[in-house]
């Protein structure tokens, strides 16, 4: 089907000035005319439905941009419109020569900054831009680093200017984002758009990819061959999250917080499973004043505290080294003609956008008398907060941004505002125009510098918008270089092909991780067990939902003092020293399904395990994704909806399908990551979990004796939630009773899901822990668990249905093998805990200040 | 004179540090009259590493790091210091020295010379001293004329703020923002330190924060205390063509020999005499002591110290 070009078109040069694609005549430019005949062929049903592809796979793929300070930011979907962003190779060349100079000229400005600052010795540069600027850290005065240049990553943020030339709006060093999401785009857009892609020559990335591997491993110490490398990350709430997990797993580099890592005998440790193992080389994600708690910011969680000695001494490289900050400067801009000509004796061949620095007298008076024409920004803070537009300022806010500027005018530039070129974005089957921003990466490359082809096009939310950044809600775009050159017929193709060995085993597991994974394990059994026994509770509810009296209903009171027990929902349905037992049921049993502020609860349980998910997300497989989307589909709706609507009926309809895609995760797991990766962590987690809980069920539905009508519909209640009434007619093919109950379901050695059978699971998994491997002895740790498995093993039924004299409702022995179970399985977790996990104490100032 | 000094700083911690990292700055710079014959630091526990370097503006620093568990640590660092201030105090008369107007300050500091290139950075905000408000500059009109030495102006507003302020301790503490202390006139003497240089720079001028040590003499006929001495602090103001003049805020004194230097900064945040990380759940107490031997035979030294 053809597009009627009218439509696909249709409003676009409404006040556009510059257009990638357009003409000023509205003809399509030449390098465009490939990409836009494809378009055209594709038809408005079909690019919609090609978006609508490229979304569902950023989702499946779990690509996401958390927006700060947006409740439901976390872990919004990153957005990629279909149209990509494309440059002709030739125009493309210049600019590639602009960055590698840019690259080059800022890393000798670092280095003479950190050195022997000729360049305000000798008044290139005024010594405000440098002193009075925030990222100039007199810590790393002087510090020699291991690498050849202290520029290795550089990004820049590109926009078009009105000569028709790109322009540099923005640089970054300390830690560039987009690198990750630039591959993911390409990825994505070349599996969706194959046919556009092939018909229009795109560049690969897999070099740049291959390099800044390479970079990494290189920038090692003393040219240590198989180093240590990790990418330290601010952890699961920062907005590029997603992809320093997805750069670490697509490098397989250990992902690592600052509490990961710690530094002794001057050098820098990763804390991991069996015990530290030594980092020499450290690609950070955290800006620098985070890194080092010690000597930069003393309130900062994110670092290390002796980080900075650590470089000091050479004995680690942390990539972009700790104090580039220096060079994210607007301040700098307009002194970077002078600096390229007394480094190179060059001319800058990127054009940079017109600044005034407010440092100058000259300069200021120009500033303030043409302050509505101008931009301003402080030279040291580069996010858009803090760049101001004024020509939405009123003249009262204009007065007071002149008197800052005056009292303190070495922090600020103005810049000239700018009507940046405009680019094609598909809308609703539409092609509208939107601004864009391209940002550039380079890195250091043997003795120059080499740039990723294309990287990432961001652009404006909306048509009016000029404000272009992802936090404000933007969308982005795959930037192509177009090269005729090039195979032709070859869809891009980035894949890892890096080809060193990780040596990643159970011992160099970082304890954080193996600690996410043991709790993302018990949440996900604590879910299962949990759902399971609420799903029972309901369907023996369900045609009970007017008021009951339970000291009536024998039955319904066991049933529901056991979910109180097992969810440890207190008072619940049982009471505590301070309140007594709740006297509205269907509220009560609601709320421990949906309520996520009630700890214990469903939802709340549910909540953990996502958060527990998110920190590992380096680990998961895109099955993984899609489901855990899906228990997120059914199961949102449900916490968002009014109490008063929910209907036993309609929870128990849910609870189906939320255990069915539990189970399906779980197999993933089981699949998807290795032993060594810390599957075998997961495993303690999880059967631990599903232990601690059965002994909670059994304790609340076994122990007690009533009439022999009540016994057989609360056994049948038991083995309902225990998920074994199937295997108890299968195995035992007679009516039911408490001695083939407790065999079955306690004692069974060949049953799956037998109180025993875990156990000795546990057992066995937690003997292959690094520190278990003593001959002879066992672990402090292992001693609990090996009491309870012998325990189970010595008991007999006969001696466990027996009741007392004194008490003829209590089974005493199975009560107390029951409560003494309950004890080691506690001390085993604490235990594990204690060796593996608890080493990161809580880090403090020895004064508290606090300084900002 | 020469001076012993011993300066120590003890933490009792309420629960296991496990490990820390410190810096302390502690061991007495290089600095004009005065001269480092001995210095010994001792840590306890022993450190499992220790090192020394000089940090950006040439001070001492001492880093070191306790692996073992430990209750309490204690630093005692021992130095034997001689200081001849006269002659430099002398050359403060000098007209090198007064004559300088605050326009002409102003005038040279303009420009980039090899002189004035390091002294202006201590115009500029520093992390302690920013940001302040109006009434700063409005208390440091009130000395600082166009056509006025910057020498007299300096000395009456250390003379101002020794008279407008009251030395309390324990209103104020390192974080105690200086707006608080402008507004309620009360602080120790990092305090009045930290107003002198705000009022310096707030009229454009450097000045610099100098962490150090006061020998306080006892009471005519009293013995003096051992651990009565007292760190210090005091600021510096920069007079182009002339260099850097020290006034002590809290003893309306220009400081001669009683005065020992350490080290100076921006402000107290360049030049704190410990700090570290802990790792630890508990929390920690604090007690200093210094005290400071006069080694000369002729201690009749006249001491006019008000406070």
């Amino acid at each position: 089907m053809k597009v009627d070009v009218e439509s696909l078109i249709e409003n676009y040069f409404e006040g556009v000035s510059y257009d990638e694609m357009f003409q000023d005549n509205r003809g399509v430019k030449d390098t465009w005319k490939n990409l836009y005949e494809t378009l055209k062929s594709l038809g408005t049903e079909e690019l919609i439905s090609r978006q609508k592809e490229i979304d569902w796979n950023l989702a499946e793929n779990g690509i996401t941009y958390n927006v700060y300070n947006d409740p439901n930011g976390l872990n919004r979907p990153w957005s990629l419109n279909l149209v990509p962003f494309i440059m002709h190779k030739n125009e493309w060349n210049k600019v590639e020569k602009g960055l590698q100079q840019r690259a080059t000229l800022l890393d000798l400005v670092v280095k003479d900054i950190y050195g022997d600052r000729q360049l305000l010795k000798k008044g290139i540069i005024p010594h405000e831009v440098v002193f009075g600027h925030r990222g100039f850290l007199r810590q790393c005065d002087g510090i020699e680093i291991n690498t050849h240049k202290y520029l290795s990553v550089y990004a820049a943020d590109l926009s078009r200017g009105p000569d028709g030339r790109m322009w540099v709006v923005n640089d970054r060093a300390q830690a560039p984002s987009g690198m990750g999401y630039s591959l993911e785009n390409r990825t994505i857009a070349g599996r969706v758009l194959p046919n556009i892609y092939r018909n229009i020559h795109v560049n690969g990335q897999d070099q740049f990819f291959n390099d800044f591997n390479k970079l990494l491993v290189n920038a090692a110490p003393a040219n240590k061959t198989n180093p240590t490398v990790v990418v330290l990350t601010p952890g699961p709430h920062n907005e590029t999250y997603f992809e320093h997990a997805y750069l670490a797993s697509y490098y397989g580099f250990p992902l690592v917080r600052g509490s990961d890592l710690v530094v002794r005998d001057g050098k820098l440790w990763m804390k991991s499973l069996k015990a530290l193992k030594q980092v020499d080389v450290v690609y950070r994600r955290v800006d620098d004043v985070f890194v080092d708690p010690l000597e930069l910011r003393e309130d900062s969680y994110l670092g290390v505290a002796g980080l900075l000695d650590v470089v000091r001494r050479k004995n680690v490289s942390i990539l972009n080294p700790i104090g580039v900050g220096i060079i994210e400067n607007s301040g700098l801009i307009p002194f970077m003609p002078a600096i390229a000509k007394y480094f190179l004796g060059e001319k800058l061949i990127l054009p940079q956008i017109a600044t005034w620095w407010c440092g100058q007298k000259k300069e200021l008076d120009h500033v303030l008398s043409d302050i509505s024409k101008l931009v301003i920004k402080r030279i040291d803070k580069s996010n858009r907060e803090s760049i101001v537009f004024t020509e939405f300022l009123n003249e009262k806010e204009l007065e007071a941004l002149k008197d800052k500027i005056k009292s303190r005018p070495h922090l600020y530039v103005a810049q000239e505002k700018i009507k940046f070129s405009t680019v094609p974005n598909l809308v609703k089957g539409k092609l509208e125009p939107r601004n864009m921003v391209c940002r550039a990466f380079t890195i250091a490359k043997d003795k120059g510098y080499t740039v990723m082809s294309g990287g990432l096009v961001r652009v404006s939310s909306t048509k009016e918008n000029v404000r272009v950044s992802n936090q404000r809600g933007g969308t982005s775009k795959d930037f192509c270089i177009i090269d005729e050159s090039s195979i032709k017929g070859k869809v891009p193709r980035v894949g890892n092909t890096n080809t060193t060995v990780v040596a990643a085993g159970l011992n160099d597991l970082p304890s954080l991780t193996a600690e996410n994974l043991y709790w993302a394990g018990r949440y996900i059994g604590r879910a299962l067990v949990t759902s399971r026994h609420l799903r029972m509770v309901l369907n023996q509810m369900v045609n009970n939902e007017e008021v009951i009296n339970l000291d009536q209903n024998t039955k319904l009171s066991i049933l529901l003092r056991s979910v109180t027990q097992l969810t440890n929902t207190y008072p619940g349905f049982v009471g505590d020293e301070k309140e007594p037992a709740v006297s509205n049921l269907k509220d009560e049993l609601i709320s421990v399904i949906v309520d996520q502020d009630k700890v214990g609860s469903l939802a709340h349980t549910l909540s953990m395990f996502s958060n527990s998910y998110y920190s590992i997300r380096n680990l998961w497989s895109t099955d993984m994704w899609r489901v855990f989307d899906s228990i997120h589909q059914i199961w949102d709706p449900i916490i968002n909806e009014d109490i008063k609507l929910l209907s036993y009926k309609k929870l128990i309809k849910v609870l189906d399908k939320l255990i069915t895609r539990l189970i399906a995760f779980m197999g993933l797991i089981e699949e998807s990551i290795l032993v060594d990766q810390g599957l075998l962590l997961y495993f303690i987690g999880l059967n631990l979990e599903r232990v601690i809980l059965n002994v909670s069920n059994f304790q609340s539905m076994l122990t007690v004796v009533t009439e022999d009508y009540i016994e057989y519909e609360i056994l049948e209640a038991m083995l309902h939630s225990h998920e074994s009434l199937n295997i108890y007619r299968y195995s035992y093919r007679s009516y039911i009773n408490i001695n083939s109950v407790i065999s079955l379901i306690l004692l069974d050695t060949k049953y799956a899901r037998s109180l025993t059978y875990l156990v000795r699971r546990l057992k066995k998994d937690i003997a292959h822990l690094p520190h278990s491997k003593v001959k002879g002895a066992l672990q402090d740790y292992e001693k609990p668990i090996f009491e309870a498995f012998s325990k189970l093993r010595l008991a007999s039924v006969t001696d466990l249905v027996d009741v007392s004299e004194e008490n003829r409702y209590l089974r005493y022995k199975l009560n107390k093998l029951l409560t003494e179970l309950n004890v080691l399985l506690y001390a085993t977790s604490k235990a594990i805990s204690d060796t593996y996990f608890n080493h990161v104490d809580d880090q403090s100032q020895l004064s508290r200040q606090k300084f900002s | 004179m020469d001076f012993l000094i011993t300066h120590i700083t003890e933490y009792s911690y309420s629960e296991e540090v496990v490990f820390c990292h410190n810096i302390a700055t502690i061991k007495p710079r290089q600095s004009p009259g005065q001269e480092l014959l001995e210095y010994h630091v001792e840590i306890d526990p022993t450190p499992t590493e220790f090192s020394e370097r000089k940090d950006f503006f040439g001070n001492n620093l001492t880093r070191f790091s306790i692996q073992k568990a430990h209750k309490k640590l204690a630093v005692t660092s021992t130095c034997k210091i001689s200081r001849d201030y006269t002659a430099i105090k002398n050359s403060f008369n000098s007209e090198k020295c007064t004559k300088v107007t605050l326009v002409s300050a102003l005038d040279s500091l303009n420009g980039n010379t090899k002189d004035n290139f390091e002294p202006k950075q201590f115009i500029l905000d520093s992390i302690l001293i920013k940001n302040n408000k109006a009434n700063i500059k409005e208390y440091a009109l009130e000395s600082f004329k166009p056509n006025r030495s910057v020498f007299e102006a300096t000395k009456e507003l250390m003379q101002r703020i020794f008279i407008d302020f009251n030395f309390v301790s324990g209103f104020t503490n390192v974080s105690t923002p200086l707006d608080v202390v402008m507004e309620e006139k009360k602080g120790v003497c990092q305090d009045f330190a930290q107003i002198g240089i705000a009022c310096l720079r707030s009229v454009g001028l450097p000045a610099r924060y100098i962490s150090g040590y006061i020998e306080t003499l006892p009471p005519p006929g009293k013995p003096k205390l051992i651990g009565a001495d007292a760190s210090h602090a005091w600021f510096a103001v920069y007079i182009p063509g002339f260099g850097w003049v020290d006034f002590d805020p809290t003893n309306n004194k220009i400081p001669e020999n009683q005065h020992i230097v350490v080290g100076w900064g921006r402000d107290y945040y360049d030049v704190p005499p410990l700090k570290g990380v802990v790792y630890s759940s508990g929390s920690s107490k604090l007690s200093v002591s210094v005290d400071i031997k006069s080694l000369n035979t002729t201690t009749n030294q006249v001491q006019s110290q008000s406070q």
